[in-house]
């Protein structure tokens, strides 16, 4: 009898989590179709957030299941060619969202799947004509999205050491506000708070954000177009959506000319099937010019040399000691979750919503790659500089240092 | 080699044919990553140039026909017409085997059976009739499927009915594959001797003559592509099959098994033909689900396929009821109501479908075989001028 109970309450946990992703986070529109991106171990999370699309109203909920497995096999496989084939099926998929809403699931059920591969290959295995389609989706902001996580085993042992994924799903039942008694309030909320802290940020009209701390020194330059906002997006046609869920950050386009110092990453990093930990990159005029990591440095530097762009940085981001993530104390090796426990950058794409005006221009980045890493925690100092060379501290502590 | 392994390997080679340099595509149920994973490897070892693997989730398409808008159902999603179209020149592998049959059992049967994609369905018929793709269909054993069978989930029972039928239990499948393929075609070619004019069954609530075509040619144990890839459409086959003449279907017909239609099992079929058309319907169960599928466009009231099976299939030999019209239809004698199976009429081929359905070969989005043999079915072939050529009694094979 316990058990039937447990499931039950298991099954409406699941249906809050999916109506949250559906309404807070992609806020899809009655009529509106809607694309799911979907692991094949989150088939249970998918099938809920396509009862939970058609619920508010979608047209055509179309899932597309993909599997590491199948990557893996092409990886070790399949010709050279295969590696970044873009078949025009997939390309015409992102074409045909346009309008559409998206959901797209996170959470690796085997995240050491690819470990043992040639690294070179699991970096160059990229369907690079499709992302540059998904990249101009983004920047013509004609897609309402959002991205959730679905605990499961593999991530949980990955997490924990041991496959406890109630305990998983309790730490992401937190972040994403599934405990209070209504969600969706409370999100919207939290997202007016952040907003708060993007105009705040905006206010000081900064220059350049300093990082100092262990195995840290690190100045990033920042545009007169820049803009700080929170990950609460809208569409070109005015339809406002929640991009990740959970968020905690506010990011902004940096300018990509303009990166000076070393930088140590503060979590690991979960990438294209590996784990990168103690990753140290050093930036010279704009560019990564020296990557070292304790682990899975390779990865690092496959995927940066896949554009000419990929060694320019496309975001920086702010996240304080509130961030509900970082209160769990965990390391998620997700970085839907990681990046929103502290301060991270982006190597790559900038976003269109960190820059004011055109998506591309001087200092604005363009990339088909878009990495974040962790930088941020209590013993890294950030700082803003105005044009005018003052400094304005920002974090202290992972204490949030402008007032609110 | 494991078993999952020999059995990709045998979909790879026997089945779809795979030749280096084809883009394989895989369609799989979200149940069947085991196979899919299998099939994706033994596609890359035999040299494919890429593997795409589709994952449909039946789950999914439960929550499109119970919450979605009427004109939703048949949706065809513009990526997969594209991918569609990708698909002359290349191979296919399906995989088949039901891990929920029920699952849409206590549904709007109508909405059911109306909800296809038929412009996908089109396109991928279309690439297989002009024969410009090597395919093959294959099945993998889930809970839910043995459960069906056996009243149990006893995975490993299903799996060793499969593996018979398929002739995995051969020390050298490919080689058991070649003669029994080869046995395949020398009986259609004895049918094609006979240049029959129509076939009869009779036997318990079953009276029915089927016309055939001048151009119906008798196809069984494996095809050929237009770039002379052979390759064998189902895993296992025991069939001859036709072309019939969609005009010329007269009488009843009582299925002598039951039939699997996506979530709802249909038994006791009862069809009535008219001038070719199907008129009258009755089932034990789930006549609903074929009353959706027999308007679900202006032809599929109509045959497109006759097949015959004798005694000694593997499949029959089980005498199990697979509640899977891969296994079913090798079992014993069948015939399906759609399309037209084109490659069986050689000498149509090319021609567009107005005029197809003028020269008699039915041209529909359907395409369902129900099963009608058996020991008590006797089977006739009539030539032109009038005789009877017994080919089949007590599901013994008659000819030589």
């Amino acid at each position: 009898m316990a058990t039937e109970l447990e499931a039950s309450t298991k099954d409406e946990r699941l249906e809050r989590y999916a109506a949250v992703a559906i309404e807070v986070g992609a806020n899809v529109e009655a009529g509106q179709n809607v694309f799911i991106g979907a692991r094949v171990e989150h088939a249970p999370l998918a099938r809920a957030l396509t009862r939970a699309a058609y619920k508010a109203g979608a047209r055509y909920v179309d899932v597309y299941y993909t599997d590491q497995h199948v990557r893996r096999a092409m990886i070790e496989l399949g010709p050279d060619e295969a590696l970044s084939y873009s078949p025009p099926w997939l390309i015409e998929r992102y074409e045909s969202m346009g309008g559409a809403a998206m959901v797209g699931t996170s959470g690796d059920p085997e995240p050491t799947l690819l470990a043992d591969l040639d690294g070179e290959r699991v970096g160059r295995a990229r369907m690079k004509e499709v992302m540059q389609v998904a990249m101009r989706q983004m920047q013509e902001r004609s897609v309402n999205w959002t991205g959730i996580a679905y605990p499961n085993e593999g991530w949980a042992e990955q997490m924990f050491g041991e496959p406890d994924v109630e305990r998983l799903w309790e730490a992401v039942a937190f972040c994403t506000r599934l405990d209070e008694a209504d969600p969706v309030a409370a999100w919207r909320e939290h997202m007016a708070r952040l907003d708060r802290r993007a105009k705040a940020l905006n206010d000081l009209q900064l220059d350049a954000l300093r990082y100092r701390g262990p195995g840290t020194e690190l100045e990033i330059g920042l545009l007169e177009r820049t803009r700080f906002c929170s990950a609460l997006f809208r569409t070109a046609a005015g339809r406002p959506y929640t991009a990740n869920l959970p968020t905690e950050e506010v990011f902004a386009t940096p300018d990509a000319r303009r990166a000076e110092g070393v930088v140590t990453s503060t979590k690991p990093l979960a990438l294209l099937g590996e784990i990168v930990e103690k990753l140290v990159l050093t930036f010279e005029g704009g560019r990564v010019a020296d990557v070292q990591a304790e682990k899975g440095a390779e990865v690092v530097r496959a995927q940066i040399s896949t554009d000419e762009n990929a060694v320019h940085l496309g975001e920086v981001a702010l996240v304080d000691g509130e961030s509900r993530v970082g209160k769990t104390g965990l390391t998620f090796f997700d970085t839907l979750f990681d990046e929103n426990a502290t301060c991270h950058i982006a190597y790559g794409m900038a976003i269109p919503e960190g820059h004011e005006g055109e998506a591309t221009g001087e200092g604005i980045n363009v990339s088909t790659v878009h990495t974040d890493f962790m930088v941020g925690g209590p013993e890294v100092e950030v700082d803003g500089v105005t044009a005018d060379g003052r400094v304005v501290p920002l974090l202290r502590e992972d204490v949030w240092q402008l007032p609110e | 080699m494991n078993r999952i392994d020999r059995y990709a390997d045998l979909i790879i080679r026997v089945g779809a044919n795979v030749q280096p340099g084809q883009t394989l595509f895989v369609n799989a149920m979200i149940e069947h990553t085991e196979l899919a994973r299998a099939l994706t490897r033994a596609a890359y070892r035999a040299e494919a140039r890429y593997v795409d693997v589709r994952y449909q989730d039946q789950h999914i398409r439960r929550a499109m026909i119970e919450f979605a808008s009427d004109e939703v159902l048949q949706h065809s999603p513009s990526w997969v017409l594209e991918r569609m179209d990708n698909l002359p020149g290349n191979a296919i592998a399906s995989i088949a085997g039901e891990a929920e049959p029920e699952l849409f059992a206590d549904l709007d049967q109508e909405r059911v059976g109306k909800a296809r994609s038929i412009e996908v369905m089109n396109r991928a018929l279309k690439a297989q009739n002009a024969l410009q793709v090597n395919w093959t269909i294959a099945a993998l054993p889930s809970p839910g499927w043995a459960e069906q069978v056996f009243g149990e989930p006893d995975m490993e029972r299903l799996w060793e009915a499969i593996a018979t039928t398929v002739r995995l239990d051969e020390p050298d499948p490919v080689a058991a594959w070649r003669e029994h393929t080869d046995r395949l075609r020398r009986r259609c070619g004895a049918l094609d001797e006979c240049a029959l004019d129509a076939l009869r069954f009779r036997g318990p609530g079953t009276d029915l003559t089927v016309g055939l075509l001048p151009e119906s040619r008798w196809i069984g144990g494996g095809i050929q592509t237009h770039d002379g890839i052979t390759h064998v459409p189902n895993l296992p086959t025991e069939e001859v099959f036709t072309c019939p003449d969609w005009r010329r279907t007269q009488g009843t017909v009582r299925s002598t098994r039951p039939l699997a239609l996506g979530g709802t099992i249909v038994r006791d079929l009862e069809l009535r033909f008219e001038a070719g058309r199907a008129v009258e319907v009755k089932a034990s169960a789930g006549a609903e689900a074929v009353q959706g599928q027999l308007h679900s466009d202006e032809w599929a009231d109509r045959l497109g396929e006759v097949a015959l099976v004798d005694g000694e299939s593997r499949v029959g030999k089980t005498g199990l009821t697979f509640f899977n019209t891969l296994f079913d239809e090798n079992a014993t004698c069948h015939i399906a109501y759609g399309a037209a199976v084109m490659f069986s009429a050689p000498g149509l081929q090319g021609l567009e479908p107005e005029e197809l359905r003028e020269r008699g070969a039915n041209v529909s989005s359907m395409h369902t075989d129900f099963m009608v043999g058996g020991p008590d079915v006797a089977v006739d072939g009539i030539t032109r001028d009038g005789r009877e050529i017994p080919l089949l009694r007590e599901d013994v094979w008659q000819l030589s």
